[in-house]
């Protein structure tokens, strides 16, 4: 997806792991992924630079549907489709 | 995961924690077994006490290495594993031999987490098993 249709997806949840280090912003991920349905998009606000990379690799191994990363001053907002 | 974790140094302790994380992410099963002063680590008297694990290598970078923990706000590294326990299906072995190198010879003497004291070949089995094994 574009950073303009990312922009304008329906998050279901959105949960802010920028206060963590690596692994954090990844377990948030997996935590979060309980807790929203099938179809639904999960937004993770990262800080960590490892994350744009290792999120969308998991994504992969679990079936998740990785659909992009908005680089924002400071930080990443990394989407995943459940 | 079979996990040997023979060290019980806090940079060490701390990568093992992260790795653990990474594979329970994966929601695969994790055995870890403390070997030796990682079992010294375990006990319940030093787990939480930093001021008892040094470091793997460059000693002189301790205060540097906790500092910057700090200022990251990365977890101790006992919380790596109470959180990977209750995440996933994670199970930590203490070894028999290692333990009581320490004075620990009951499971009590151990963090309450530690979920049984075991005998080797138990390891080995596992790490027969196991698509990954770790040595740390």
């Amino acid at each position: 997806m574009t950073n303009d249709e990312l922009r304008s997806v329906a998050v279901t949840k959105t949960v802010d792991a920028r206060g963590t280090a690596c692994p954090g912003p990844l377990l948030e991920a997996k935590k979060a992924m309980g807790t929203i349905k099938s179809g639904e998009i999960l937004e993770v606000l990262s800080a960590d630079e490892g994350s744009k990379r290792d999120i969308p690799l998991w994504a992969k191994k679990k079936e998740i549907d990785y659909l992009g990363t908005i680089d924002e001053a400071g930080y990443f907002r990394i989407f995943i489709r459940k | 995961m079979c996990m040997a974790l023979f060290s019980g140094s806090l940079d060490k302790l701390t990568a093992a924690g992260v790795i653990l994380s990474g594979a329970v992410a994966d929601d695969m099963d994790v055995e870890i077994y403390v070997l030796m002063q990682g079992a010294r680590a375990f006990k319940r008297d030093i787990a939480t006490n930093k001021d008892q694990l040094m470091m793997a290598e460059n000693s002189h970078l301790r205060e540097e290495f906790i500092a910057a923990c700090k200022q990251l706000n990365v977890k101790e590294w006992y919380q790596f594993f109470i959180d990977a326990k209750a995440m996933a299906n994670v199970k930590v072995h203490i070894c028999g031999l290692a333990g009581k190198l320490w004075g620990g010879v009951k499971i009590d003497d151990f963090v309450e987490w530690a979920d049984d004291i075991v005998g080797i070949n138990e390891y080995i089995t596992s790490a027969q098993n196991a698509d990954v094994h770790l040595f740390i």
